[in-house]
């Protein structure tokens, strides 16, 4: 009898804990769930931010969760679908978009836009249109950017004087970055090898961790060539066009004539003890590097101009709405109040990610910020010209790693580029053709 | 009550108290890979992407896929390359080892205890160091070869070196478990076999030929099936140390099922390549043991 009181009671125990997750308490406040990724040097900002919120909102509640991000993040997402503890709002790429929307786990925004606390088209018009691409998915939006970031030159400007250029005039050129990539390469000890290198062309294996990254800094150029991924309709790949073939042959060349191969892959580490000229990142490092290269005259410059035009790769991150949230109109109310002008130019200000408003840029505070910081400047004057991909509805993770298949084994394995890039075009269009079937 | 009932219930009462104390670890057993394997059973027929609740019956077309992607093929041929790459290489450096430790030596316990550290350490830090020795700049590796000469090895960017890297890295990892399993099995051999020997005149090749090898042969036998299985099934240091790279020349098959699953979140594809993997390792090892029977004449295993 005793035993059967222990086991029941322990029973009750774990019953009450599972059941713990109840989302309003006594006093009538609502407790949103969010899901995040931001790292450490993140977190003050993000905490000033839900306060702000909070004051502003006595009877919402944040309550932030960090969830790695990637991998992690979207494994995470999918058992909590599965298993009915999904939060009320989260953190996505916009890759994860079309598996959630096929999976019906997620709003679509149009309901809370076209609601009574809802967006004018005004102000839906403000929101960059690019960020706004990667936020929807077949014509539809389902995701609203908190923050967008893109993809700048940095370049060490001690460097740039040692090898006699002007240090206030990065490459402006394709031509141009090739010549400086040469250049401002150096082989201390004459044993064939590169120990300080021009320009850092990021290739890693196709199937790591960093191979969406590789793809996403690759993109601009085949933009700035004048290409595209795919097609209107998403019938057929195009990034095996002539375009394609350019901006790989860009990176081959540096590769090859730098003997990147032989060189170590973690760029920012290198960057740091000045063995690398130029290289590529976004403004999320800014704060970072403010801090780690204080002894180092660096700067970030725009991409340099392409055969076609200047363009660069816009990310950022989605806040999407669950259909499982108790609570969507206040998750709803969250979002809503997170793009609101002055509350983007404060994130922007103390996170170093962009505002995703363009009429931010008139907020006093802001513009006397962006003086102050020529190099978040770079990042917010580039938002001009930064793409975002046509949204791939179907395939999307797959694609992207045949491009990652592609400039690995035009770099690293040698291949001719248009080779390499017909090779993935192939097995990219046999997956758009599966769909068309069905 | 008579004496047949009273049995009865004996047998009863025995046989509650058995399934009560196996309850936990059938429950378990079920939960977490009963299910898990009958479910992927049932997956392979299917296409689904862990977020829709329900699954689309599409019958061997996962099969069928798979059958004909040359990368299926490639990734097969991989891992047989590593697995002959690394179990003759473990089990031939074990058994030196083994048979050196067997003796009287000097330092015995620190060598054993050197030599097995690798078995315990987490492959995920022991992957991470060996990434530093393999760096083609700063690595210990191309630095300690360049003493004889030898020129620097750009070892995980190089399609034909990295899996040499894996390789080498492999045996290093698995060797101590090896050698204390031969250890034991050497011990198991009685003195009076060598005494004789030596009596005949028999030389020390003559005593390893005719004694030691055929001594040993349930124990090279257990460590050879055992080893296939584990380096057919190796992840975690391909995952840290090459990520399948470069150019997917390191792609294994539990990483190529891996990638699928949660990285394209193509389960039944997935689920798929589990099964065939599991029907070849099964024939594999029934043609082994067939094999070694009709042999050695050896039952156990």
């Amino acid at each position: 009898m005793k035993k059967l009181i222990a086991v029941l009671l322990t029973a009750c125990m774990l019953f009450t804990t599972c059941g713990k997750n109840k989302k309003q308490n006594e006093n009538g406040n609502v407790t949103i769930t969010f899901w995040h990724s931001f790292v450490a040097s993140t977190i003050p900002a993000l905490e000033d931010l839900i306060s702000q919120f909070e004051k502003e909102h006595p009877g919402i509640k944040i309550n932030a969760q960090y969830v790695p991000t990637g991998d992690a993040l979207i494994q995470k997402l999918i058992t909590a679908i599965q298993s009915k503890t999904a939060p009320d709002i989260s953190w996505i790429h916009s890759d994860f978009l079309a598996d959630l929307v096929d999976a019906d786990a997620i709003y679509e925004m149009a309901h809370f836009i076209e609601g009574e606390n809802g967006l004018s088209q005004e102000e839906l018009s403000d929101i960059y249109p690019a960020l706004m691409q990667y936020a929807s998915l077949r014509k539809k939006i389902y995701s609203i950017p908190m923050e967008a970031t893109n993809l700048a030159l940095i370049y060490n400007k001690d460097l740039f004087r040692k090898a006699g250029y002007d240090a206030e005039r990065p490459p402006q050129t394709w031509d141009e970055l090739k010549t400086y990539a040469i250049k401002l390469s150096e082989d201390y000890n004459h044993d064939g090898i590169y120990d300080q290198i021009g320009f850092f062309v990021p290739v890693y294996p196709s199937s790591g961790p960093l191979s969406g990254w590789m793809t996403w800094q690759w993109i601009p150029y085949l933009w700035q060539a004048g290409g595209y991924i795919v097609n209107e309709d998403q019938t057929e790949v195009l990034y095996n066009s002539k375009a394609g073939v350019q901006a790989l042959t860009l990176w081959k060349e540096i590769y090859d004539s730098l003997n990147l191969s032989s060189f170590t892959v973690d760029y920012d580490v290198a960057f740091a003890s000045q063995r690398v000229a130029m290289s590529m990142d976004g403004p999320w490092n800014l704060p970072r590097f403010n801090n780690i290269m204080k002894n180092i005259d660096w700067a970030f410059a725009p991409l340099p101009e392409g055969p076609e035009k200047r363009a660069t790769v816009v990310g950022g991150e989605y806040l999407v709405i669950f259909k499982q949230s108790p609570h969507p109109d206040e998750s709803w109310t969250f979002i809503r109040w997170i793009i609101r002008p002055d509350v983007q130019a404060r994130w922007a200000m103390k996170s170093g990610y962009l505002p995703v408003r363009q009429s931010v840029k008139s907020v006093p505070e802001f513009t006397q910020y962006l003086e102050e910081n020529p190099n978040f400047k770079v990042f917010v004057d580039q938002m001009e010209v930064a793409q975002a991909q046509r949204p791939l509805d179907n395939f999307g993770l797959q694609i992207t790693r045949h491009i990652a298949e592609a400039i690995e084994a035009a770099t690293l394995g040698g291949m001719d580029p248009q080779e390499a890039l017909n090779r993935s075009a192939e097995k990219s269009n046999k997956l758009l053709k599966s769909v068309q079937k069905e | 009550m008579n004496q047949q009932q009273y049995i009865n219930r004996q047998h009863r009462k025995n046989f509650i108290t058995g399934i009560l104390f196996l309850t936990p670890t059938l429950v378990i057993f079920s939960m977490f890979i009963l299910f898990p394997v009958l479910f992927s059973f049932f997956l392979s027929f299917h296409k689904w992407n862990m977020f829709s609740s329900s699954q689309s019956f599409i019958g061997f077309a996962n099969y069928q896929r798979l059958l004909t992607d040359p990368e299926f093929w490639q990734v097969l041929k991989q891992t047989i390359m590593y697995t002959l790459g690394t179990v003759p290489l473990n089990m031939i450096i074990a058994l030196f080892l083994a048979m050196m430790l067997n003796k009287k030596i000097k330092g015995k316990k620190f060598l054993r205890t050197a030599f097995f550290t690798p078995v315990i350490i987490s492959p995920v830090a022991a992957a991470l160091i060996w990434r530093w020795i393999y760096d083609p700049n700063f690595g210990l590796l191309n630095y300690a070869t360049g003493f004889f000469g030898i020129p620097p090895v750009n070892w995980l960017n190089d399609s034909r070196a990295a899996m040499a890297a894996l390789i080498i890295m492999g045996v290093w990892k698995n060797l101590g478990i090896n050698m204390v399993l031969f250890s034991a099995g050497l011990q198991g051999i009685p003195d009076t076999y060598y005494e004789a020997a030596e009596m005949d005149g028999a030389g020390r090749w003559s005593k390893f030929w005719n004694i030691t090898l055929p001594m040993l042969t349930p124990t090279t036998f257990f460590i050879m099936i055992m080893s296939m299985i584990s380096s057919f099934q190796v992840f975690d240091i391909v995952y840290v140390l090459t990520s399948g790279g470069p150019m997917g020349s390191t792609k294994v098959m539990v990483f190529y099922m891996y990638e699928y699953a949660f990285k394209f979140f193509e389960m039944g594809y997935a689920s798929a390549v589990a099964y065939i993997f599991f029907a070849m390792l099964a024939v594999l090892t029934l043609l082994q043991v067939k094999y070694m029977r009709t042999r050695s004449g050896y039952e156990g295993v």
